[in-house]
Order: C-alpha cells, then structure tokens, then sequence
C-alpha cells in the first residue's frame, strides 16, 4: 500500500493543448521508473486516454460502476499491456457529468491512493463542474499550455483557480514548442509565457509529427518511440517531476543556428 | 573589499524631512563600508530623488545594494531605476495619510500581494496597492489611485466613483485599457521605455501618460 501518493491534475483551460497526450506518456514513463500509477480519465464528455493508450477495447467497468457500487475499483482498473505499473481507471458514461459531485471524485481518488504511488487525472477543458470535480480531487497541478496568446490567456484563468483552492505546487509544461518559429518572433517565446504564467516550467516538448502517429496507434511515444523528439521531452519532464535536477536549455538558442544546431537540439536529452 | 551591505536609514522627524540630503551625507561620513542599503522610511522620494541619493552616495564611494521603504511612491521610484526594493507595508503610519499625495486615503487602502489572474476581479474603497503584475484578461479598479508595482497589461479603473484626480501608476504600463472616472482610453501601442514607471491621469479631459517623477 502506498503511503505519500502524489495527486496530480493535468488542466489547461483551453481544449487541444496537449492534456491527454501528456497524461498518457507521462503515466508510461512514470511506470518504466517502477512507479505504480494509475491515469484517472476526468473528461467524461470526450474521454479519449483509454484510445491512447490503446486500451479501449479492455474496458470493462468505468468509475462510473465504481462509484455506484456495481463493481470493486480493481475490476474497473485496466492493466496497460506492456507496462504492468501502468492502470487506467476509464472514465464513465457523459450522463455522469449531471450528477457527479466533487465529492464523488475525491472518493474515487482515495480509493486509488491506496494502491498507487502516482495518481495522474486528465482534466477536462474548461473552468466549469467539470474541472472543479477534478480539482477538488487533487493535491497539485501541471498545467499544460502551447505558446499562443488564447492558450496562455485560459491557463492563466486556471492557475488562479488553482491557487484560491490550495493546489500546490502547480508546475507548467509548455507544448508544441517550435524552436525556428520561436526564434524568428512568429510564436510567443518561453519568457512570454512565463513572464505572464509566473509559474516554474516542468519543462517543454516540442511540436512531433510523430504525436499524431503514436496517437492514432494507440502507443504513447514514451512507450516504443523512445528517440522521438517529444518523447524525450515527456521522459525530462518525469524525470524532474521525481525531483531529478535536468537542467532546462533554451531551444531558440539552440537553433539559432539552424541545421546543425537543431539536428543537435532534438538529440539532446537535455530538452 | 568588504561585502557586507550597511544600512543607512532616514529616519527624519516631522520637521526636517526635506533635509534629507543633508542627513545622508552626514550618515555617509560616518560609513566605513563601500556597500550600502537605504530605508527610505516613509518618504515619498521621485526617480529624480533616488537618483540624487545615488550621486551622493557615489562621490562618498558608496554602491548602494537596495532600498527600502514604506511609501509605495519611493519603491515604484526605486524599482523602475532597477534597484532591489522593499516595501514594507505599514498601514498605521500617520505621517503617510497626512503628507503622501499619491496615497489619498489609506484607511480604506486595499493592498494585494500576487499576480492578478486572467478572470480576477479586485476592488478598493479607497486606493488599491497591487505588489505584482495585472495580467491581460484581469480587472483592478478603486475610488482613489491604482498603484501597481509589477506590470499593467490588464484593465485598471481608477476613481470609479467619480474622482477625475484620480491616477494609475504601473512600473510598466501597457494595459488593454485604462479607466479614470468616466474617461476610457485604449492602452498604449507602443511599449513603454524599460525602467521607467509611468502613470496615467486626466489632463483637459484625456487620460494622459507621463512618466511618473511629475506626480
Ligand atoms: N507535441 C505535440 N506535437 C504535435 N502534436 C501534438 C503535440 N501535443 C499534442 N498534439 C496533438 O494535439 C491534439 C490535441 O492533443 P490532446 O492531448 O488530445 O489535447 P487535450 O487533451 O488538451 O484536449 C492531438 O491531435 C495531439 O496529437
Ligand atoms: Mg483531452
């Protein structure tokens, strides 16, 4: 049984900026690091975690029966296939969402605090019952931002939320960064965000074409595609979010000049 | 050389308090250190103040490693120079409610320590102190002054009540409105010069910006 699990709600206010794809990979890589956890899918309207990480066709029950006492929670929980520190807990039918409290949600977090060392919750978009439900849920907070000005607009809204409810600590991952765009002034730079966000940055991952086709696999990057530029960012971010000091490099420096340099950027294991 | 920073603090009585130049340079004699730190007190000092202290301190072969104060008008001088500040938030003292013209009337002064967020909504009776940044998407407004010591890229209306005196001042101001009594003004489009606070106010019938020190 484990003793100090750490809750960690992964928001963003806006919708598409990369939750789902940051739970998925970051549960995996926690896993590998012989982590047990567990991924609680919160967006009951558009559940998709079980899709990528390909273990829709397992479901059985969902929190849903969990919470109605139809079913025990490891009869709900979905074993990920190759990772065996890795379980799913699916998120419901959308009907859920006109009678689920956050007090129902706090109850399936301590259920899942019993068993797990990770919980990670894929919140839904959004600032309404929803992400209230989730965050009533958890200790503290990734926030998950792209570098554009409506995106940052909506997780600054959330960081406020945040704060008034105690979460702490709330960390940033800023996504689909594009070293050439940011060093030509085309895209907010990383002291935009932060100078706004004013929040630590967990860290960055850059813009992977390669995210779409592990997507549409049902394999998270960090799963099998472990030289992919994004998966080391997701495999840095796990990493300093169990407190290993891996030091963050500015990737418009890093590309200013091109070629070379980049090619060397997405080598890195730094980013 | 001798790091250690020594403290010089002006500490004028009700009488003398436009001799504090003199009292600086009878403290600086005295220094036997290179590397000081100045509590301004409660005097309401300008850029033009801070940067006279430092001339004085400089032929006194002093470098002077931060200032401190309790006068909100003295630290946003002191910051927008670039200098180490500290407030110290002190809401009994008389000598400010009296003499500070920037702080009208503080016994309904309200004071926020933090980032005003995107959707946060922060309201004074009197003049509102924030000791942080008011981000795009926020809203501060007060009857009296809007002082902010951070950036204003939000919306901030002072003087909501009426009060055409009414000022916002920002170490950085480049909101997406300003508001002072019933006057409303888009923010400025170009970016305000880096170190430079600036307050907005109504000047024949405009909302005007102008570099802090004419407050
Ligand atoms: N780093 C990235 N590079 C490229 N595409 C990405 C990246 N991160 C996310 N995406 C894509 O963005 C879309 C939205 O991602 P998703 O994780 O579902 O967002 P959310 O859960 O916040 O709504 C998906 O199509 C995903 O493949
Ligand atoms: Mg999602």
């Amino acid at each position: 049984m484990a003793t100090d699990t750490r809750v960690i709600l992964i928001c963003s206010g806006k919708g598409g900026v990369g939750k789902t794809t940051l739970t998925a990979n970051l549960g995996i890589s926690l896993a590998r690091q012989g982590l047990s956890t567990a991924v609680l899918d919160a967006d009951f309207g558009l559940r998709n975690l079980d899709l990528l990480l390909g273990l829709e066709n397992r479901i059985v029950y969902t929190a849903q029966e969990v919470l109605e006492e139809e079913c025990r929670l490891d009869q709900a929980l979905v074993k990920h296939k190759q990772e065996s520190n890795l379980s799913l807990l699916p998120a419901g039918n959308p009907r859920m969402l006109d009678w689920l409290k956050p007090d129902d949600m706090k109850r399936i977090v301590e259920m899942l605090k019993e068993q797990f060392d990770y919980v990670l919750i894929d919140c839904p978009a959004g600032v309404e019952d929803g992400f209230k439900n989730a965050m009533a849920a958890s200790q503290e907070a990734i926030i998950v931002t792209n570098p554009e000005v409506s995106a940052v607009r909506d997780a600054d809204r959330v960081i406020g939320l945040l704060n008034t409810n105690a979460i702490k600590p709330v960390q940033l991952v800023l996504n689909r960064v594009r070293p050439k765009m940011m060093a030509s002034q085309e895209m907010l730079s990383i002291d935009d965000v932060t100078d706004i966000l004013a929040l630590p940055l967990l860290g960055l991952v850059l813009e992977d074409e390669q995210v779409i086709v592990s997507t549409n696999r049902g394999e998270p990057l960090t799963l099998n595609s472990v030289n992919s530029p994004a998966a080391k960012c997701y495999l840095n971010i796990a990493k300093r979010l169990l407190g290993e000091d891996i030091p963050l490099i500015d990737p418009v420096e890093e590309s200013s000049g091109f070629g070379a340099k980049f090619r060397r950027l997405m080598q890195t294991k730094i980013f | 050389m001798e790091s250690i920073s020594k403290r010089i603090v002006l500490n004028m009585d009700n009488n003398n308090s436009s001799n504090w130049e003199l009292y600086l340079k009878n403290e600086l004699k005295k220094m036997n250190s290179n590397n000081i730190e100045i509590d301004c007190k409660d005097l309401n000092l300008s850029c033009i103040d801070i940067m006279s202290i430092i001339k004085i301190s400089s032929k006194f072969n002093c470098t002077i490693s931060g200032f401190f104060s309790t006068s909100p008008k003295t630290i946003i001088s002191t910051q927008s120079l670039g200098y180490p500040s500290q407030f110290i938030f002190n809401p009994y003292s008389k000598k400010s409610v009296n003499k500070s013209d920037i702080i009208s009337d503080q016994s309904k002064a309200h004071f926020h320590q933090g980032t005003v967020r995107s959707g946060e909504y922060i309201d004074s009776p009197g003049d509102l102190l924030i000791l942080g940044d008011v981000n795009p998407g926020a809203i501060v407004s007060a009857e009296g002054n809007v002082i902010i010591w951070g950036k204003l890229l939000g919306i901030a209306h002072a003087g909501k009540k009426g009060n055409s005196k009414a000022k916002i001042a920002a170490l950085h101001l480049r909101p997406v409105q300003l508001r002072i009594a019933t006057k409303v003004a888009r923010g400025p489009q170009e970016k305000p010069q880096i170190g430079l606070a600036e307050q907005a106010r109504i000047f024949s019938e405009k909302i005007v910006i102008s570099p802090l020190e004419t407050m």
